[in-house]
């Protein structure tokens, strides 16, 4: 088999690696790429099917300056400040408390995820975030950081908080409540698909430019990106000097 | 090779068609990325097939500093390129006719730089005399990078076939080959791969 295309490589550009080049090596070292699709597809479809339900609840705390602060950032800034005075490891342990926590403290951290936001049309605060093992934990931690937030803001009183930051007033904007638990397995297991093809591909890539055997003539024309104009079996390995 | 009923004269035949369906290539350089690809069997074999055509073609070994062709015909390397460059006979008149229209011109005795001797400026001259009488010359050239070190081998004929090895020729290799030789500006007609399985 030898090239039919004429000299079809002429005036391009050697460099560049083409589509067809790409699937060329994909399709030749498809049983990696295949394999790497379905060993991350696979355990991606078991840790969905499997894995402890996680439910995360989300409560809302509105934290206002008495004081006009015009810009994002400003805000935010003042956000930090508040939450670095107000929130303290006895507080912590007064929500764990209030909350019914058993575990450790460390879990407790690793689980509570509390963001600042500023919004630009005004509205500004803390979103707190819990992902318990069961739909009432969560909500509970939630809310009680919520209201235990809101209590030390209170506690504040007119105290400023840094330089020139008015004292903030804060509410519960909005109370958690118990979540629902969607796991999604083939969603996970699509997303490996996709990081399987891609990691699977890379391989593929890699070990063609390190390989020094030819597959045939298709091969040396996408490798050298030269015509082949005659491909010569090996009847004869002794008589090929020079 | 030369056997017309060896099997891999079809493949030899199909790469002769292709070849001599290039426009102007009368005189070929046949070269590899590193030695042991095979351009000697290569020659021989395509040199035969174009005889086999019904046409006329030669092979010359240009190899001065490793020559190999004389030995693969079998015979002695006592005349040949450089005797044509010492008397006024034509190449035609310094090898052996080992096939029907395939003349094999082995490199004659190498008494000095081979270098030196295929800048002569009798060599293309030699070989263009010689084309006269052949549809195709093959030339059986050293390896790549000695092809570029050459101006004769390099820019003095129709172009170059690349000869790599399916399993001896690094892809590296093969690929820094194409490329210096089409950054060189040499006319490269294609590719053989050699030793498919």
């Amino acid at each position: 088999m030898t090239s039919s295309s004429g000299r079809p490589w002429r005036g391009g550009a050697r460099d560049d690696t083409s589509l067809s080049e790409i699937l060329y090596v994909l399709g030749s070292r498809r049983l990696l790429v295949v394999g790497a699709v379905l060993i991350l597809a696979g355990i991606a479809l078991l840790f969905g099917l499997f894995r402890e339900p996680v439910y995360v609840a989300e409560a809302r705390v509105s934290v206002e300056p008495r004081g006009k602060l015009d810009s994002e950032e400003a805000r935010l800034a003042f956000l930090e400040e508040v939450r670095g005075s107000v929130v303290t490891q006895k507080m912590l342990d007064e929500v764990r408390r209030k909350a019914g926590w058993e575990s450790t403290p460390e879990e407790f951290s690793e689980r509570l995820d509390p963001e600042t936001f500023a919004g630009r049309n005004g509205g500004s605060g803390l979103l707190i975030r819990f992902a318990g093992d069961e739909p009432g934990q969560a909500s509970r931690v939630a809310n009680a950081y919520a209201q235990a937030f809101v209590a030390g803001v209170d506690d504040l009183g007119d105290r400023p908080v840094a330089d020139g930051v008015p004292v903030a007033e804060a509410s519960v904007e909005q109370r958690a409540v118990p979540g629902g638990y969607r796991p999604r397995p083939l969603i996970y297991a699509a997303i490996a698909a996709g990081a399987g093809l891609l990691l699977g591909g890379a391989v593929a890539l890699v070990l063609e430019g390190r390989a020094s055997g030819w597959r045939g003539v298709r091969d040396a024309e996408l490798t050298l990106k030269v015509s082949v104009l005659g491909s010569i079996p090996d009847y004869s390995p002794e008589r090929t000097e020079g | 090779m030369l056997d017309p009923a060896a099997p891999v004269r079809s493949h030899y035949e199909e790469l002769a068609g292709n070849l001599l369906g290039i426009e102007g290539t009368g005189i070929v350089v046949v070269t590899s990325p590193d030695p042991g690809a095979g351009r000697t069997s290569v020659c021989l074999g395509l040199g035969a097939a174009v005889a086999g055509m019904g046409r006329r073609a030669a092979v010359v070994d240009c190899n001065l500093a490793n020559s190999q062709l004389h030995r693969m015909i079998g015979e002695p390397n006592f005349v040949g390129l450089t005797s044509g460059l010492e008397d006024s006979k034509t190449l035609e008149h310094h090898g052996y006719e080992v096939l029907p229209g395939l003349l094999v011109v082995p490199t004659g005795p190498v008494l000095s730089d081979p270098a030196s001797i295929l800048e002569n400026e009798g060599v293309p001259k030699a070989l263009r005399h010689l084309q006269a009488s052949r549809d195709l010359v093959l030339l059986d050239a050293p390896v790549a990078w000695g092809v570029l070190r050459s101006p004769n081998l390099s820019g003095s004929f129709d172009g170059v076939l690349l000869v790599v090895h399916a399993s001896r020729t690094p892809k590296v290799a093969a690929r820094e080959a194409a490329d210096d030789l089409l950054a060189a500006g040499v006319n490269l007609l294609g590719v053989v791969l050699n030793g498919c399985t």
